[in-house]
């Protein structure tokens, strides 16, 4: 843990080193900047435990007895771990209200959609961002110009109609009606396109040479080395669509339909007054984001860095 | 190669149309045709209530009907005033994000490998003392808690370093959605809240406090804080001028900015809890605006031309933070001016009701949305952006004997500027677009319409009554309004950054 990452972003690292080279005793400078150290390191723990704070009182009140809820202290007098149960119907009591409440199905749900929508886009992208990158056909530019110039546009922009169109498909109220006009993006296209671009030319040639197919080379070649990009871009589609609220929102009715989001709305205007239930969703519904952005924040970081922001 | 040549580029078009083929088929179907059926919907009286399946009224283009009403449509600008209340939380985010970059870029590992020990040894020294010395006071479990859980991350820091504290700010930020509003509503909740239940205890020390003071010397504060609030008027204003006069910036960045310093004391008339303090406002204003007309004027002799867009970027962003300065201070006049008359009332001083309140609503979404925007994206991009500071530049500044703050002045802040801009376009874009999710989930637009922004606009008239063509001319009002942001950026951008 101790060792140095491969991480562009320190210009420290350099620092450091000159400062071990120079001397090895320990001079009144060093132990200022121990002091100067020790100092952020204290204003660090302060503001990551404001970031801390809230996450806490969440899984510690998802843990309180119904009882406790609302009152001052933070520590329930016995951890209730069944409400993590009573979530999915597991030791829900005769005397216990919690009709309306499918989590487990608004769980799978999510995840469902989420996933579905991530390989649609993410294969979709993919293929387009090779066109426009990899292959030389005759008005290829002002296509992507066309793409380009419709990412800037608010997104309100397109649900309105978009929403007429799914009345007239009649998708309101489908699992399809949520896939299949997130599958293609032109985001997507342009993120995934300028990865690609970054791979050399000359490995084009080379299958070309060795008698590859266009899709052999897409498959074989451009597809494993353009990997970052494509993890890029399957986080951010998928948190993306695991968090998406507004068009869910409008086109979801059934309760059994519903995604984590509007299942959560519906959950805190119906039985809102069941904190601890309610923060035990919250705690199940932020923990594989969390998870994820941990394993995968090498990823991450990079893609946003590389100026590949959205939202 | 036997094909001719038209043959070849046919075949081209053909590869290359098959791999584009399910993209652009999705594309044209939910992008395209969707934004041509849009800019017909906003000049007809669409409406779900008279076009579907059961009634089938005649559809009618009503020409510009839809937009003359949205502009004649108060609410329309108590929304649009709302999304740009909520908008000044931007640089406070930015500034919070900066923060973040500046203090995660330093050498976390205090330069040898043995003060790193020392540090660690350190950080476990005061974590073990401090819980030691809790269990052996008795304090109350909670403090205990809170005490573990810092001590914990500063363990865990000094280990992990950089990384650690990077994903703890970045959290907030990546989870950001319908399931951190409905934990922020239950942390703002006004009787059982723990925020509430947090500062309870130090406004009952506060209420005790100013009952003991004399209610003159508390207000005394008020008009301190009023005099602030005009001197900074003058200096914006006085800067603009100055700006002007050097030739810095043009006449439309000195009107722009000037209207903009000028705002919070015109809305001071209204605010003030005193009618004095009110003219005294306007007043302030007034004296301002005659300074920068002598400023004006006197330069005209030695003024040179400059083109329109001369360092507005700049501009804009001095007088949003003059503004907002001004804002906080005349809300804090307000309070204190207030606070006696608070505090000796039955039950003291009371915490905010947070978003049940008309007044704290916007500030309770700003409030959060600060905590999530401190890790955010912006933050990664500071961070990518000090990394790619040159060396030389803070070893020449040293050089010239440049202490740490203005190191970062005259160093970093000049260098960040194509981020910082790249940021602020971004925010403001989305700023515009945004506050739905929040206001939907925690106030429902409320209370009485206070956290109500376009976004939100577009949903109460589209999807929840059903006026379509309405709903898309607010789109496009509001595409409009991002489209001017966007053409100030690609005009005037280059120019700033490069300055």
């Amino acid at each position: 843990m101790s060792t140095t990452k491969p991480n562009p972003a320190e210009p420290e690292s350099r620092r450091s080193t000159k400062a071990r080279s120079a001397k090895r005793a320990r001079s009144p400078q060093e132990t200022g900047r121990l002091i100067g150290t020790s100092a952020l390191h204290l204003l660090l723990m302060v503001l990551a435990l404001t970031m801390v704070l809230p996450f806490l009182w969440m899984v510690l009140t998802s843990l309180k007895p119904l009882e406790e809820v609302g009152l001052e202290t933070w520590i329930p007098s016995s951890f209730q771990w069944k409400n993590y149960g009573i979530l999915f119907g597991i030791g829900v009591g005769d005397n216990f209200q919690f009709q309306g409440i499918q989590y487990g199905r608004w769980y799978w749900n999510s995840f469902f959609i989420a996933s579905c929508v991530t390989f649609l886009q993410v294969f979709t992208s993919a293929l387009a961002a090779f066109s426009f990158a990899r292959l030389d056909w005759h008005g290829r530019d002002k296509v992507f110009l066309l793409y380009l110039s419709t990412m800037m546009l608010p997104g309100l922009v397109m649900m309105i109609p978009n929403y007429q169109i799914m009345i007239s498909l009649g998708l309101v109220d489908s699992y399809a009606g949520l896939i299949i006009p997130a599958a293609f993006s032109a985001f997507g296209t342009f993120l995934l396109r300028q990865f690609m671009l970054t791979i050399p030319g000359s490995l084009d040639e080379a299958a070309e040479i060795d008698g590859a197919s266009k899709w052999r080379l897409f498959l074989d070649v451009i597809l494993p080395l353009s990997r970052p990009g494509l993890i890029t871009l399957t986080i951010f589609t998928f948190i993306g669509n695991y968090q998406s609220f507004f068009w869910p929102l409008v086109m979801l009715r059934s309760t059994h339909r519903y995604t984590l989001p509007v299942g959560l709305l519906t959950f805190d205007s119906s039985q809102g007054e069941q904190t601890n239930l309610l923060m035990a969703a919250i705690t199940l519904s932020v923990l594989p984001m969390i998870i994820l952005f941990v394993i995968l924040q090498k990823y991450l970081v990079k893609g946003i860095q590389l100026g590949a922001v959205k939202g | 190669m036997s094909y001719l040549p038209s043959q070849r580029s046919r075949r081209k078009l053909a590869t290359g149309l098959a791999f584009l083929g399910p993209n652009i088929i999705g594309f044209m179907t939910f992008t395209l045709l969707p934004l041509i059926f849009a800019l017909v919907l906003a000049f007809t009286n669409w409406d779900l209530r008279l076009h579907n399946q059961f009634q089938d009224e005649a559809l009618r283009f009503v020409g510009l009907e839809n937009f003359t009403r949205l502009l004649s449509e108060p609410n329309f600008w108590r929304y649009l005033g709302n999304t740009l209340f909520l908008m000044m939380g931007i640089p406070f985010g930015i500034a919070g994000s900066l923060l973040a970059a500046v203090l995660l870029s330093q050498d976390l590992r205090a330069g040898s490998r043995r003060n790193w020990v020392w540090l660690i040894v350190g950080a476990v020294l005061i974590s073990s003392t401090g819980i030691l010395v809790m269990l052996g006071a008795q304090v109350p479990a909670m403090v205990m808690l809170i005490g573990g859980a810092a001590s914990l991350i500063l363990l865990s820091g000094t280990v992990g370093g950089k990384t650690l504290y990077r994903t703890l700010f970045y959290v907030p930020h990546f989870t950001a959605g319908v399931a951190t509003f409905i934990l922020w509503k239950k942390l703002y909740s006004p009787y059982t809240g723990p925020i509430n239940f947090a500062l309870s205890p130090l406004l009952d020390g506060l209420t005790g406090a100013v009952n003991t003071l004399p209610s003159a010397g508390v207000q005394s504060v008020a008009w301190l804080l009023v005099a602030g609030m005009f001197a900074l008027l003058l200096f914006g204003v006085l800067r603009l001028g100055h700006w002007w006069a050097e030739g810095d910036i043009s006449q439309f960045g000195v009107i722009l900015g000037g209207v903009m310093i000028l705002f919070p004391a015109v809305m001071g008339f209204r605010w003030m809890p005193l009618p004095v303090l009110g003219y005294l406002s306007l007043g302030a204003a007034g004296i301002a605006v005659v300074l920068l007309g002598f400023k004006l004027f006197n330069a005209a002799r030695v003024f040179k031309p400059s083109s329109l867009g001369e360092g507005l970027g700049g501009t804009l962003m001095f007088a949003t933070v003059m503004m907002v300065a001004q804002f906080i201070l005349l809300g804090l006049t307000t309070v204190i001016y207030n606070l006696p008359v608070m505090a000796s009332a039955p039950g003291g001083l009371e915490p905010p009701s947070w978003l049940n309140n008309v007044y704290w609503a916007k500030p309770s979404l700003m409030i959060m949305a600060f905590w999530a925007a401190i890790g955010s994206n912006n933050m990664l991009l500071y961070l990518a952006g000090l990394a790619g500071v040159p060396p030389e530049l803070y070893e020449a500044a040293e050089i010239d004997g440049a202490g740490r703050f203005a190191k970062f002045w005259n160093v970093t802040w000049p260098q960040l500027a194509p981020v910082t801009f790249f940021i602020v376009v971004m925010s403001v874009i989305y700023g515009l677009q945004g506050g739905f999710e929040m206001a939907r989930t925690m106030t429902n637009g409320g209370p009485a319409g206070a956290t109500t922004t376009l976004s939100y606009y577009v949903y109460m008239e589209g999807f929840e009554t059903g006026r379509l063509g309405y709903a898309s001319a607010i789109t496009w009002t509001l595409f409009g309004l991002v489209f001017l942001v966007t053409l100030f950026n690609w005009k005037f951008g280059n120019r700033y950054v490069n300055d």
